[in-house]
């Protein structure tokens, strides 16, 4: 490939990097609540608008306090994941009793992704890090850029403009499990709703003094009863959208 | 000026008339004044006890260890130098990861041992390097073939399978102790015991240095992950050994007093 | 004098399974003058003689300050523990960049000790003349190591190493068993107590026992001033004084430097008026 007609030879194969994401996920949402902290995506991968898996778990567990979700090219997550296992084993080896605490893997996952960044090869994620340890919660957000942001509701993707609103109207730092839950589920029922590349098959996790633990896929119960599903013109002449 | 090298004996890249090695030798020799490690493979896993010369009373006992995890599935214990044992242990943790990034599922214990022999090996056979001073057991478990290995790696490079060992001081002893026991049936809990004991008699409180104990395993009990022993399952087990010997000390007085 | 055909190369083993020209590196250390640390509940103390070269010059540097929760100091070879003390500060900030937060001591500890262990078994590099005790207050507490030309390292309670360092060892043997529940404050105490029996084994001397680092743990691992502080004993408010046995004197006059320096057969070095501002003396 050249660079720009007519380059000579020595200046001719230009060099690609990543330049978008292949297989996809969508949004990840995670929220600080009373006992830790909570995060929650959808388990579908998808291979540009085809829905091409539908059973991706994209919350792992690394370490003892730590949770890791993530939107964007899954090769490149699997990828991070690895890079984390190794991580944990080598703390595994010392057996000093120290461990990577949320907020050490959080500024690791910055460092990782804001390097390939400056290589022009970017890890096409929008990664949420979620976890609890030594009595605090820790909610934060890399993305592939290398952007990095501590806050006590998160969400990437189409999240961000569709949960996001919601989320931040209805979060209080005293939510109980049970009212986080609902919270998210709600969320995630409206981007099941709207966005086109999300399910309504989701995995769910929290973080808490205790450990971490993420749920096995579940499906949520919707409702198309909603006027604007039913008849989406409303009369009008629209292609039923607002 | 006597040497028993004479000359032959300056460098691993020289063979001596009759065909040694002897800078590779020597090395073996910094194992062989170590303190002992015992490593047995059981019925139901691998136990490797080593027993920890501590130096000054102000030492932590998690200090200078010499067993060290390298996966979730292997661990090895060392007799020799800790500082060259420390860049074997590197060298198999390096191995453990590549080979996992390679073919997604964790390295068996044949190829561990195999690639571990190599490294050390490279290093007997360079003028600008030295052989280890430091012996390595291998203690691993092969999930596909559900067995579990235990190997023995010394300074030359030579790498075996075993289904007991020792190494350092007391491995005379300690060896022909674990050719009495019945390694099919023997438990790893019983081999704590049975080791704990090996390196008390070893050890001689008069001469040697003051020692403890230090335990990893790998077995059913453990799922399979290799890992440090409970302190108290350690305690026990000292406890159980010295408890023997002084039981075994009056049998012998019991004895002298019939023959007189 | 005896000399062994062994003892020329660092890739060289005995035929007794050692390594001489380790062992020589060894006694480098031993060359230096002492340094000893001490670890209390909240935090660990570092002290040591500073050695004055010649009597226009300035005191060596035995205490390096790497991180904001890790000090070391050094015996030996200065000169190593330079280059050595570099890529401490250097893993420290790359870890500090990298996680956001500090680095554990045991693990830049081993990584140290690493490295002078492939001094060891190359021919093209000497092994490092230094040891090295290293501070530090990290996340699973108060730490104090000590890293050797051989490679290995250890972790203590209290150690002392380089020249006379045994009476000073002998000392903390004897109290070791106190030191956790101590508080810092006092443990600077025991410091200088500990450097003290250096100097009286030498009967009657003169020595700096001057500013010891101590870390202190403190309530945020973050805060730099939390955790690090320079105490030095004549300035600090809640100075140590040394009891018992141990005098301090100020001297006044270069004769009363002579008639000390009469009773150091060994020392031969006139100690100069800065040497004295903390001169310790038998009772």
């Amino acid at each position: 490939m050249l660079l720009y007609p007519g380059a000579t030879a020595a200046e001719a194969p230009a060099r690609q990097h990543t330049s978008r994401p292949i297989v996809t996920g969508t949004s990840v949402l995670g929220i600080k609540y009373k006992d830790g902290v909570m995060l929650a995506a959808d388990t579908l991968a998808s291979y540009g608008s085809l829905a091409m898996f539908k059973d991706v778990t994209r919350i792992a567990r690394t370490g003892s306090y730590t949770l890791v979700g993530a939107s964007g090219e899954l090769s490149d997550y699997h990828a991070l994941l690895d890079k984390l296992k190794g991580l944990a084993q080598a703390n595994a080896n010392c057996d000093d009793g120290f461990e990577h605490g949320p907020a050490e893997i959080y500024s690791y996952l910055r460092a990782v992704l804001y390097q390939r960044r400056n290589k022009f090869d970017p890890l096409w994620n929008s990664l949420v890090v979620g976890g609890f340890k030594d009595g605090a919660p820790f909610l934060g957000s890399v993305d592939l850029r290398g952007t990095a942001y501590e806050d006590d509701v998160i969400a990437t993707g189409y999240g961000s403009h569709l949960a996001l609103p919601i989320m931040r109207a209805k979060w209080t730092p005293d939510l109980d499990e049970g009212e986080a839950r609902a919270l998210l589920e709600d969320c995630l029922r409206v981007l099941f709703y709207r966005d086109c590349r999300a399910l309504d098959t989701v995995v769910l996790s929290k973080a808490t003094a205790t450990g971490t633990l993420v749920s096995d896929p579940y499906k949520l119960e919707t409702d198309w009863t909603s006027a604007s599903f039913v008849a989406p013109k409303a009369g009008g002449d629209g292609d039923g959208g607002w | 000026m006597a040497s028993t090298g004479a000359g032959y004996d300056l460098s691993p890249t020289t063979f001596s008339p009759d065909g040694r090695i002897f800078q590779v030798e020597y090395a073996t020799k910094a194992v062989e004044n170590s303190g002992t490690v015992v490593g047995i493979r059981c019925a139901d896993g691998v136990v490797l006890g080593v027993e920890k010369v501590m130096l000054s009373k102000m030492l932590l006992p998690s200090s200078n260890r010499r067993v060290a995890a390298v996966a979730p599935h292997a661990g090895v214990a060392q007799a020799g130098s800790t500082a060259d044992g420390r860049q074997v242990v590197a060298r198999a943790r390096d191995e453990c990861d590549s080979y996992d990034d390679t073919y997604g599922i964790e390295i068996p214990p044949s190829v561990l041992a195999q690639r571990l022999a190599e490294y050390v090996h490279y290093f007997t056979i360079h003028g600008a390097l030295r052989p280890f001073g430091a012996s390595t057991m291998i203690a691993a478990y092969d999930a596909r073939k559900k067995t579990h290995e235990l190997y023995v790696l010394e300074p030359t490079g030579v790498c075996l399978r075993y289904f007991g060992a020792a190494l350092g001081k007391g491995r005379q002893s300690a060896k022909s102790e674990i050719e009495k026991l019945d390694l099919t049936k023997l438990t790893c809990r019983e081999a704590l015991k049975e080791i704990a004991k090996m390196i008390h008699t070893t050890h001689d409180d008069a001469k040697d240095k003051p020692f403890i104990l230090e335990f990893a395993w790998l077995c059913e009990e453990t799922e399979w992950k290799y890992g440090l022993v409970p302190q108290d399952l350690i305690d026990e087990a000292d406890a159980w050994a010295k408890k023997e010997l002084e039981s075994d000390d009056e049998d012998d007085d019991g004895d002298e007093e019939m023959a007189s | 004098m005896f000399r062994s055909q062994y003892d020329t190369d660092v890739t060289v083993w005995s035929p007794q399974g050692r390594l001489l020209q380790v062992e020589y590196a060894m006694e480098a250390v031993k060359q230096g003058s002492a340094c000893l640390g001490l670890v209390g509940k909240d935090g660990v103390v570092l002290a040591a003689l500073k050695r004055q070269p010649n009597e226009l010059s300035g005191h060596q540097k035995k205490l390096l300050k790497i991180d904001d929760h890790l000090v070391i100091a050094v015996a030996g070879l200065n000169a190593d523990a330079r280059t050595l003390a570099k890529v401490m500060r250097t893993e420290c900030l790359n870890h500090r960049y990298v996680y956001g937060a500090p680095l554990q001591g045991a693990r830049l500890v081993q990584d140290i000790a690493d490295k002078y262990q492939r001094c060891t078994q190359t021919y093209v590099r000497r092994p490092y003349g230094v040891g090295l005790l290293v501070a530090c207050c990290d996340a699973t507490g108060p730490h104090l190591y000590e890293t050797c030309p051989s490679g290995n390292f250890s972790e203590f309670v209290a150690v002392a190493i380089g020249a006379r360092a045994q009476s000073a060892k002998t000392y903390l043997e004897k109290h070791h068993k106190t030191f956790k529940d101590t508080p810092v404050e006092e443990l600077c105490t025991h410091a200088l107590q500990a450097l003290a029996c250096v100097e009286i084994n030498r009967c009657a001397a003169i020595s700096t026992p001057r500013p010891s680092f101590w870390l202190k743990l403190g309530h945020d691992l973050r805060d730099p001033r939390d955790r690090i502080q320079r105490a030095a004993p004549h300035s600090h408010p809640e100075r140590p004084r040394i009891e018992g046995r141990l005098k301090f004197y100020f001297p006044t006059g270069i004769g009363r430097l002579r008639r000390w320096r009469q009773g150091t057969r060994r020392g031969g070095r006139v100690p100069s008026r800065r040497d004295c501002r903390w001169a310790v003396a038998l009772d």
